[in-house]
């Protein structure tokens, strides 16, 4: 299988890269934590507001540790080392090429999920993290790994990645439920900010880590920009004229 | 066998390859031979599938190459003239890869791996990691890489560009060792010595476009096996003649400034592709 191949490759970098892929995907969240949760000490719908923050950090770590493992190896791979070349000319089918990315970025998001996950386990919020946590993780992980493979077949310059993550991860960092409610958002706002795949996913982790379960409509939502990224990219993959 | 038939690639107005119409045999060495932006890397690349042409087709012994023909692409390897590797990977690993993404099982790409590394002499740098090595090293590991998976066809981009002479022979007799192996070998290449020593028919392209296509020995004998360099102060003139007896008559009228030898194939692509650049 194409994606053992894949996932072998993603390993290999894992294992090389294991204390600067761990570091940089703890510093930033960990400093939200710090500054945001314990450092500014405020309540939230009646209830400590690091209760609020935890499960959207997971979510954002997710997020960026699946989009960056992938935008930055397509592009590198596709723009400046050419080293898709050596894919593409194999009989691995390219979806599967496709297809082992996206699982070996989603992993790499969920490591970075459960990274925060196990620092925050000492300070006993009596949050719930179980089985459905890890999918949702999973599922966000794989939506933006799916983008960051579309946006990486968009790049002219294999600059371009970090330029992806400033426009389009950076703000939804931010607004997308992970720090505040997009209940206090604008109306119109709002309704477009809680459509983006990372309110829903911070939205379905804060429901099963209080108890009171998540609506399937954010699986959905979650299902719908997968399979929507993921038809684009092996369009891509298979039609673009000059990869 | 290659087929390339009316092959076309156009970049917007630019057209890189011009219906390009190629025959290469089972087991033949061809070269395919052109000035700077000629077209021949894009036809390589259009061999790997990175650039989809924009009208035309290439059929592998029959069945048409695109990027969903894995049967196809089982048979190719190819050798681009960048170090197109992951350059955080050690050797060792662009081996296995290389074995992995074409199925071949652990044990297997452990033996080939070490018997290609010992073979190329890069056995000792195993675990090196890509950015670390010389120019010459990375391409001996891309002939490596490229000869792992046992090959049909083999497509070299420039493969001995950035060599040192005696690189450059090394990799020679080692094409023609692949050659006695009945693979089918497609080289693009500046050097036309190159082509001239190890190539069986070679094509000369111009502005995408099909110029002549023959053996480099009927390309000389079609200009003069015979050649005289006449020069003065400030150039180089040849003269190309059918028989010694014409070249020598020609000699001993010009003097004491022109030279004798034999015609080369460079001299058959400065005569049809240079006469042509320079009128431009």
């Amino acid at each position: 299988m194409g994606v053992l191949a894949v996932l072998w490759e993603k390993w290999r970098e894992f294992r090389r890269d294991f204390y600067k892929i761990t570091l940089a995907a703890v510093i930033t969240p960990l400093m939200y934590l710090i500054v945001f949760g314990l450092g500014i000490q405020t309540t939230s719908h009646g209830e400590p507001y690091l209760n609020f923050l935890i499960p959207g950090i997971v979510s954002l770590s997710t997020m960026t540790g699946s989009f960056s493992a992938v935008a930055q190896n397509m592009s590198v791979q596709r723009l400046y080392e050419k080293a898709l070349d050596q894919v593409m000319v194999s009989p691995t089918p390219l979806w599967q090429f496709l297809m082992g990315q996206v699982i070996g970025g989603s992993l790499r998001g969920m490591y970075a999920g459960c990274m925060i996950l196990v620092l925050t386990l000492p300070i006993r919020t009596g949050l719930i993290f179980n089985g459905y946590s890890f999918l949702i993780m999973f599922l966000n992980g794989t939506v933006f790994s799916t983008l960051a493979l579309v946006l990486s077949f968009l790049a002219k310059s294999y600059t371009d990645a970090p330029r992806y993550t400033a426009y389009i991860i950076t703000p939804m960092s931010f607004l997308c439920n992970t720090f505040f409610s997009t209940d206090a958002m604008p109306m119109g706002i709002r309704q477009v900010v809680a459509a983006l795949p990372l309110s829903q996913t911070s939205g379905m982790m804060r429901g099963v880590a209080s108890g009171l379960g998540f609506s399937p409509w954010g699986m959905v939502i979650l299902i719908a920009y997968l399979v929507a990224f993921s038809l684009i990219s092996v369009t891509f993959i298979y039609k673009k004229k000059n990869l | 066998m290659i087929e390339i038939r009316n092959l076309t690639k156009k970049f917007g107005d630019f057209t890189a390859v011009d219906g390009l119409d190629l025959t290469i045999g089972t087991g033949e060495f061809f070269g395919l031979l052109g000035p700077n932006g000629a077209g021949k890397t894009t036809t390589i690349s259009m061999m790997s599938t990175v650039l989809l042409p924009t009208s035309g087709e290439i059929l592998i012994d029959g069945n048409k190459l695109d990027r969903k023909a894995t049967a196809a692409k089982r048979k190719l390897s190819v050798i681009t003239q960048e170090y197109s590797m992951r350059q955080d990977m050690t050797m060792d690993e662009v081996m296995e890869y290389q074995g992995r993404l074409y199925y071949m099982p652990k044990k297997e790409i452990r033996r080939k791996s070490d018997e290609l590394l010992e073979f190329a002499g890069l056995i000792d740098y195993r675990h090196r990691v890509v950015r670390h090595l010389s120019g010459g090293m990375k391409r001996k590991l891309m002939v490596c890489r490229a000869l792992m998976t046992e090959p049909q066809i083999l497509l070299l981009d420039e493969p001995t560009a950035g060599m040192d002479a005696i690189s450059r022979r090394q990799m020679w007799n080692l094409l023609r060792q692949l050659h006695s192996r009945n693979i089918t070998i497609l080289l693009t290449t500046h050097y036309i010595d190159e082509a001239q020593s190890l190539c069986d028919r070679v094509a000369l392209i111009d502005h995408g476009k099909l110029d002549i296509i023959d053996t480099p020995e009927a390309l000389i004998e079609a200009l003069g096996g015979f050649a005289v360099d006449e020069t003065s102060e400030e150039t180089l003139v040849c003269h190309y003649f059918k028989t010694r007896e014409e070249a020598i008559e020609y000699l001993e009228k010009a003097g004491r400034d022109a030279v004798l030898r034999g015609t080369t194939l460079e001299d058959v692509f400065v005569e049809r592709i240079g006469r042509r650049l320079s009128q431009k």
